[in-house]
């Protein structure tokens, strides 16, 4: 009697936890029913598509609800090593994949899947249409220009007043393909740039990090004077202010749609579907369109998952195209479209 | 008193000399002052979190899914609010009967051995490890192993959180409890284990309990491991064995880092939402502390 007494008086102590175990075992799998895939399908990656994946997840779940997609934006870089280390199914990237990203040669296929202007955004009070030549552009984000009323700014903006204000870079704080995209249309276009590219350049001393295109979105929006670069889509949900960047032809064009697909018609597309839509040619062409990919494994061991898969990716490149203009995206180009579909079609066969 | 002959002494405040008087007073204000001041942000935070979060609670927020895209505005948490609950409950299952069992070694067992002296050097340094050392630990001796980052592997990291501190309270309180205790146990003839059993864990049940739930809420509000590990998901997931999952804290970070409102809204809900969990938490234990409480009985 006093022996069961007090052995309820121990499990009392544990009772806390009991009470999680019963709800615990009343947990279950994912119903398979419908004519698509079922299941779950983990992707992780890229921030700078970000915004599109996800309209096209909200999209995709009204088309197969069975199947349930997750975007894990953690950047390029994280993407690409979850990639290696086979945690995700498949990985967004704007950059391609490196010597040190944990990615063997031959495990993936890179499908296209949109393209974006990457803006220049700053923050300055009543100042707006700041023009940027690409010389200028590299003299700002390696700290040579310090303050906005840098002779080298003002060439280009007569007519402006620009403050004095001193001049705060905000970049990416994480491994990052807009980082990668930015840094490679610098070290292309002007001679002057001497940080290098790549998913993570050495910025100089007093810039301010921000993890993913939103913590660099919050950085510009809290630091007066701060200039930095960031998706289209977020520069314009948020409402920051983008200056006009000169192009390979020397007109100034402003981030916009029309002027990156400006820029996709002058690509030239690689055999493993990698183009580079920088600097391009052309006088509506905007100079740092990115172009952005995701990484299917050319095997899967579970064929759920790459059926999954397929469907989703063939969802983005089809219907899902159709939402990219309201996510701030360009679409791709049909020509660039029917060669991804394809190579899809031979990774993943039925 | 009456047979005291001598009157007795004037113990009033009015006899006091001034001097001692004043610092009388001084000491009760400044006490005073500080608790108000160590109340201040206390408030301020409730206050905060209330009122922000307020405007966002609804039924809906409880038990819709989480929404997709983070610009989305709308209510949803509900998978959160079952991750925490069974990532945390799951990690407590694991570490509470540990460190329970692993205190009652170090206090009746080891005492004053070199095995249990070591341990519990190691066990004070573990409770200031910081809790992003553990998700990584489980990330690269778990999820990368299994290939997979899924629920219970956050409930692993959390419950190497939460092991120490459940070995160190525990601890203390077995420490309190009186040795006569054991002794007249001893002398009944109860063996060494059932006097563990019958006597020194019931009465020291109450403030094993607290220690726990101090664990388990510093494990529900854990951001870091649980984003390392478990991943990210928008849909119910009560299967810690399969698929990524989500927790609330790490729900406040990611919606909270967005600069969008709609998701800053939903950041300062899940907020609230947590607060009242482990608000919930506390009180629920302190009921079952008290019942099962040795003196009471």
């Amino acid at each position: 009697m006093n022996i069961k007494l007090n052995r309820r008086a121990i499990f009392g102590t544990l009772t806390a936890s009991t009470l999680a175990l019963s709800l615990a075992a009343c947990g279950g799998g994912g119903d398979e029913s419908g004519d698509g895939a079922s299941g779950e399908i983990n992707a992780s990656g890229a921030s700078f598509p970000e915004a599109y994946y996800a309209a096209a997840i909200e999209g995709f779940a009204e088309v197969n609800p069975e199947l349930n997609v997750t975007y894990n934006a953690t950047g390029s870089s994280t993407g690409k090593s979850e990639f290696g280390e086979g945690l995700n199914d498949f990985a967004g990237s704007d950059s391609l994949v490196g010597d040190d990203d944990g990615v063997e040669a031959g495990s993936f296929q890179y499908l296209p899947t949109v393209a974006a202007p990457i803006t220049v955004a700053y923050n300055l009070p009543n100042v707006e249409g700041i023009q940027i030549d690409q010389e200028t552009l590299a003299g700002i984000f390696q700290g040579d220009i310090t303050a906005w009323n840098d002779p080298a700014i003002a060439a280009t903006n007569e007519g402006l007043e620009l403050p004095e204000t001193p001049i705060t870079i905000a970049r990416r704080s994480d491994g990052s393909g807009t980082t990668s995209n930015f840094t490679t249309f610098l070290d292309e276009a002007t001679d002057t740039w001497t940080l290098g590219a790549g998913d993570e350049v050495s910025w100089p001393e007093g810039s301010i990090g921000g993890e993913k295109n939103t913590g660099v979105a919050q950085v510009l929006q809290q630091t007066e004077g701060a200039i930095g670069y960031i998706d289209l889509a977020d520069a314009a949900e948020i409402g920051l202010v983008t200056a006009s960047i000169e192009n390979a032809d020397g007109a100034f064009v402003a981030p916009t749609l029309e002027g990156a697909t400006a820029a996709l018609a002058g690509a030239e597309i690689a055999e493993d579907l990698s183009y580079n839509p920088l600097n391009a040619t052309g006088a509506d062409a905007y100079p740092i369109t990115a172009p952005t990919y995701i990484l299917i494994r050319t095997e899967y061991e579970d064929e759920n998952v790459a059926a999954g898969v397929k469907e989703f990716v063939n969802y983005l490149l089809t219907d899902g195209q159709a939402l990219a203009e309201g996510a701030n995206f360009a679409p791709l180009p049909e020509e660039l479209q029917t060669q991804a579909l394809d190579a899809l079609n031979a990774t993943i066969a039925d | 008193m009456t047979s005291l002959s001598s009157t007795p002494p004037d113990l009033t405040r009015r006899n006091l000399s001034w001097r001692r008087s004043l610092a009388n007073r001084t000491s009760t204000l400044l006490i005073g002052l500080c608790v108000v001041l160590a109340a201040f942000p206390l408030f301020l935070v409730m206050w905060q979190v209330i009122s922000r979060g307020g405007s966002s609670m609804s039924l809906d927020f409880l038990t819709e899914e989480i929404p997709r895209n983070y610009r989305t505005a709308g209510p949803g948490m509900g998978p959160a609010i079952v991750g925490t609950l069974f990532i945390t409950g799951m990690a407590a299952l694991i570490a509470i009967p540990i460190g329970v069992l692993g205190a009652v070694y170090l206090n009746e067992y080891g005492k004053n051995k070199p095995l249990a002296r070591f341990i519990r050097t190691m066990a004070d340094v573990m409770t200031g490890v910081p809790s992003i050392m553990m998700g990584l630990f489980i990330y690269v001796s778990y999820v990368i192993v299994i290939g997979e980052q899924i629920g219970f592997a956050g409930s692993l990291a959390l419950a190497c959180l939460m092991l120490p501190i459940v070995i160190r309270s525990t601890e203390e309180m077995l420490r309190l409890v009186p040795d006569e205790l054991r002794q007249a146990s001893a002398g009944l003839g109860a063996r060494k284990w059932r006097t563990i059993m019958t006597v020194v864990l019931p009465s020291a049940s109450s403030g094993i309990t607290s220690g726990a739930l101090l664990a388990i809420a510093r494990a529900a509000g854990e951001t870091a491991p649980i984003i390392v590990t478990v991943g990210l998901t928008y849909i119910y997931k009560p299967d810690l064995f399969y698929g990524q999952n989500t927790n609330l804290a790490a729900q406040i970070f990611r919606n909270a880092s967005q600069p969008f409102a709609a998701s800053q809204e939903r950041a300062w809900g899940a907020a609230l939402t947590l607060m009242g969990l482990v608000f919930l938490f506390t009180i629920i234990s302190r009921i079952i502390a008290s019942r099962f409480a040795i003196d009471k009985r």
